[in-house]
């Protein structure tokens, strides 16, 4: 890896990539186990583990299959709670030097997660983009003190849910959402949302991840040039957002991410975006890549 | 008129928004979907020509974004720019002199409050000739239905980003069909194929907004 302190969740064993969809529906697990060495060799620090809307005992089977290629830890990844509580309790921690899973998601909705602590302590991502309204209903955060808002009681909970809490024992996600598409400033709010969370005394310690893949989805894979457009601005965006805290995401190995300059085109891309709004952040864009 | 068509074509399809606009660079300083649209109805040209200059837009820029030839960012200024004419239609397709093709039903099923997909479907959809009810995300099926009900006619189209939402998508669909067995529905999302589609007992997949303005445009058709 080329951001040494970057710690990365490898993304590729999710029902929602297509071509490990394809492996699922062939019942291709060796494929699939191919993806966890291949993640572990190229320095994944943990890898996911989504199998979509499938049977709770396919994910036991699955966590014990991944755990005998690789020492590497998981990150049982759904929001389901039946499929988590499989995936848990076939995890095991001293296959993985001793170290905790992540349990990639808890949301103010899913709350009942955290019962699933006291059986296999884990390390939760906290969802902070969403909260729930007066009529219980899931509602998207729209700014980033909405956002923050949810962070702090996200942990609140958190704390009263898990024996030995610590700050750096949990994950707070931020929400990323694709640039390509972001007229309505999700990006700035983004930015902001990191910055008063890490500027928070109470939350020092905590770890900050994103999706990372998704920020750049919907773009083509190359500028008018012929250089990479992802790995460029997912770069840049590592770069602005890792002195906000951020320290995790959950990507691709295959990705060569670093720490660009400020004169890169994509670092000026994004730096102009902070000051843009509407179809201008779009029309930014559009020039980055043209 | 064909001039006046092809005009608003251009605007719609490369994204030229108004005159203001920088974005194509290759179109800086010249009139815009917005200029263009107010001086042909100042010149008398029929609304409907205005509509049809926006559906042939629109179908092209379509039919590149399914080709991979054009991505979101250019499907999205290209909507915009009809947006530009459709506010100038607004007075006509009130009154009735603009009549759309027909309506569509759009939201994303219960528990999914990803609307990037269903935004992108709308747009397309909307500048095919339909008229848009966006019922947002996180949409209950009985609120679908209610809807469905007040729109006789109308096509509905649910949208699923999560795999684990495709659950919800399943029983909105069979919701619909149980109340409203006459309803078109169409299905689409990040997780969803062919095979769901059939297994649910949709209507129409669609593997991208094209193809859904397609199958509507056909289906209001008769053909």
């Amino acid at each position: 890896m080329s951001i040494e302190v970057l710690t990365i969740i490898g993304e590729s064993i999710n029902d929602s990539v297509p071509s490990t969809h394809q492996l699922f529906e062939d019942s291709n697990i060796e494929g699939i186990l191919e993806l966890a060495k291949y993640q572990d060799e190229k320095g994944a620090k943990y890898i996911d583990v989504n199998i979509g809307l499938r049977e709770p005992g396919f994910m036991a089977d699955l966590v014990k299959k991944i755990q005998k290629v690789t020492s590497k830890p998981l990150s049982i990844d759904t929001p389901d709670i039946e499929i988590a509580a499989a995936g848990l309790e076939a995890y095991q921690p001293e296959l993985a030097n001793h170290q905790k899973p992540i349990l990639n998601s808890i949301s103010r909705l899913r709350l009942n997660m955290f019962d699933l602590y006291k059986n296999q302590p884990f390390i939760p991502i906290l969802l902070t983009t969403e909260d729930v309204n007066e009529n219980g209903e899931s509602v998207m955060n729209h700014t980033a003190e909405a956002t923050y808002n949810t962070a702090k009681k996200m942990m609140k909970i958190a704390e009263q849910s898990m024996d030995d809490f610590s700050n750096d024992q949990c994950i707070l996600d931020p929400g990323i959402v694709p640039i390509g598409s972001d007229s309505e400033g999700y990006f700035k709010r983004l930015m902001e949302s990191a910055a008063r969370i890490h500027s928070d005394p109470d939350l020092a310690g905590v770890n900050m991840s994103v999706g990372l893949s998704n920020f750049t989805v919907m773009l083509p894979p190359k500028c008018a040039d012929g250089s990479p457009v992802k790995s460029a601005l997912e770069s840049a965006f590592l770069t602005m957002a890792m002195p906000l805290g951020l320290n995790m995401v959950i990507g691709s190995v295959k990705r060569k991410y670093r720490i660009l300059e400020e004169s890169h085109p994509a670092m000026q891309c994004l730096s102009d975006i902070l000051q843009l709004d509407g179809f201008d952040v779009i029309v930014r864009v559009m020039e980055f890549y043209s | 008129m064909e001039n006046i068509i092809e005009q608003i074509a251009a605007c719609v399809e490369k994204g030229k928004v108004n005159k203001q606009s920088p974005f194509p660079p290759d179109m800086k300083d010249q009139d815009g979907a917005d200029e263009i649209a107010a001086a042909a109805l100042k010149n008398n040209i029929p609304p409907d020509v205005l509509l049809d200059g926006c559906m042939l837009g629109m179908d092209r820029i379509g039919v590149k974004f399914s080709e991979n030839k054009v991505f979101v960012p250019e499907l999205l200024m290209a909507a915009k720019a009809m947006n530009e004419v459709m506010k100038h239609l607004k007075p006509f397709l009130e009154s009735g002199a603009v009549k759309h093709k027909g309506k569509f039903v759009i939201g994303t099923v219960s528990g999914d409050l990803h609307d990037i997909g269903k935004n992108l479907v709308a747009m397309t959809i909307k500048g095919s000739g339909f008229e848009i009810i966006d019922l947002g995300v996180d949409v209950p099926s009985e609120k679908f239905i209610k809807t469905i009900r007040e729109n006789p006619g109308c096509f509905v189209g649910l949208s699923a980003l999560l795999t684990t939402t495709m659950a919800n998508m399943e029983k909105s669909v069979q919701a619909i069909r149980d109340h409203c067995p006459e309803t078109k529905i169409l299905i689409g999302g990040a997780p969803v194929n062919q095979n769901f589609c059939e297994k649910i007992g949709a209507d129409f997949y669609s593997p991208d907004p094209q193809k859904a303005a397609e199958y509507m445009n056909r289906s209001s058709a008769g053909t």
